[in-house]
């Protein structure tokens, strides 16, 4: 099976019509589906949260065939991203696009288990910590996209369970977890 | 003796075609009565045969094939029924089941891709991979026996041949014959285009092209405008083998 990095392509990237939209509409479905899963499946192993359509991004050619998707295909298959609430465009002019492997709400109750888990309830993190510190090396917190990291906390702050506070400098921003 | 015509003489020759037929009868139904017996013995011989390598028949597929060789000339059907002794014994029947409900299942989950036309080998080979398990090596004799049983059930599965490959049809579209033309030439590279049908086959450029919107639309074909020489090019996944693992891990064929 090839590889992209350590991360296991599926077969289809292997098959050239793949990379060419297609015209009938059942299997227009069949493909769309199979790039959503693999964008999503690709973004969340190597914890990639924004796409950028002008950039080079490895999973939109592949070599061994040589395809490569055109900017509509992409186009499309990220709007079905964003169409499932997956993914988000960043801007207006769709070049940026962010990807939610994970929705924010499932960062969210993800981010909570972890509090649970580990004993954080009543305690403070930085966010710095939160995205790059000792206690999170092995999550899925790991490296996280900062905008996304505090759409969840702003979600557990609705809830009660959290409280976002900024501290002097935008490094010191942080939050204290409730019980 | 002077032949004796008249009404005595028609009575006497009918007469001796009675005996003569009788005589044909005794004839005949000795006959059968022996070969009914040998028949018998063969059966029991085969019964006896079964139960003494009944592993070696439900492991080794080659064995098994030639089981079946032996029981279709003694005319014995081990998968007439799900029931009764062979059944029972073997477990055939259960065995060919299972591998029906498989087949059935991996053809409607690959239909999305390949429009309801998958290759045998692909097939035999997807099957051997999910019952890895099972660790029964499965041929693609063993497949197509399960299909045949499967038509029993009136199931719309088929298995036609085109060029030197065998397909199976899960759904009722019927291939004519430019459709059946057509995938033959792509059986060679996976894939044709216009220009390749128009030389190959003397064919005007309309009727490739009519050909192939059609398969174009029932899902057997997928577009490709993405090589550099710009050509459309017409990729037919059921003769090909996308799915499954190819190479080492050991494909068997009949």
């Amino acid at each position: 099976m090839q590889r992209l990095g350590d991360f296991k392509l599926p077969h289809f990237f292997n098959y050239p019509p793949y990379f060419t939209l297609q015209p009938v509409r059942e299997t227009r479905e069949k493909q769309v589906q199979l790039w959503k899963e693999l964008i999503l499946d690709y973004c969340r192993s190597q914890k990639i949260f924004v796409i950028s359509l002008e950039e080079d991004f490895p999973l939109f050619s592949n070599p061994v065939v040589e395809r490569s998707l055109s900017h509509e295909a992409r186009q499309v298959f990220l709007a079905a991203l964003v169409n499932e609430g997956r993914a988000e465009w960043v801007d207006k002019s769709h070049k940026k696009c962010l990807i939610l492997w994970l929705r924010i709400q499932d960062w969210a109750d993800y981010i909570l288990n972890f509090v649970k888990e580990n004993g954080f309830e009543d305690s403070v993190m930085t966010i710095e910590d939160m995205r790059f510190g000792i206690e999170t090396r092995g999550t899925e917190l790991a490296g996280i996209d900062r905008g996304v990291l505090l759409r969840a906390l702003k979600l557990l702050e609705q809830k009660g369970k959290a409280a976002i506070f900024k501290g002097a400098s935008a490094d010191d921003e942080g939050v204290k977890f409730s019980a | 003796m002077r032949r004796r015509p008249g009404i005595a003489g028609l009575k006497s020759a009918a007469a001796a075609r009675d005996q003569y037929r009788l005589v044909g009868e005794n004839v005949a139904r000795i006959r059968a009565d022996v070969m009914k017996e040998q028949l018998e013995t063969f059966r029991t011989q085969l019964e006896d045969f079964a139960r003494k390598h009944k592993n070696d028949i439900r492991k080794n597929p080659t064995f098994r094939s030639q089981f079946h060789e032996m029981c279709a000339k003694v005319g014995v059907d081990p998968l007439a029924s799900n029931k009764g002794f062979w059944a029972e014994l073997l477990g055939i029947g259960d065995f060919y089941y299972e591998l029906g409900v498989q087949i059935v299942d991996i053809c409607l989950s690959t239909r999305s891709h390949n429009g309801g036309l998958i290759n045998l080998q692909e097939l035999c080979s997807l099957l051997c991979q999910r019952r890895k398990v099972a660790r029964e090596a499965v041929t693609e004799d063993d497949c197509l026996r399960a299909i045949s049983k499967l038509k029993v059930l009136g199931s719309g599965f088929e298995v036609i041949s085109v060029g030197k490959k065998k397909l199976v049809r899960s759904v009722p579209t019927e291939l004519n014959k430019d459709h059946n033309e057509i995938l033959e030439v792509a059986q060679a590279q996976g894939y044709v285009t216009i220009e390749e049908l128009e030389k190959r086959l003397s064919w005007s450029s309309g009727r490739a092209i009519d050909a192939l919107e059609t398969l174009l639309k029932e899902g057997l074909a997928m577009i490709d405008d993405g090589h550099r020489d710009g050509k459309r090019r017409y990729w037919f996944p059921c003769v090909a083998s996308i799915f499954s693992a190819q190479g080492s891990d050991g494909l068997r064929s009949s």
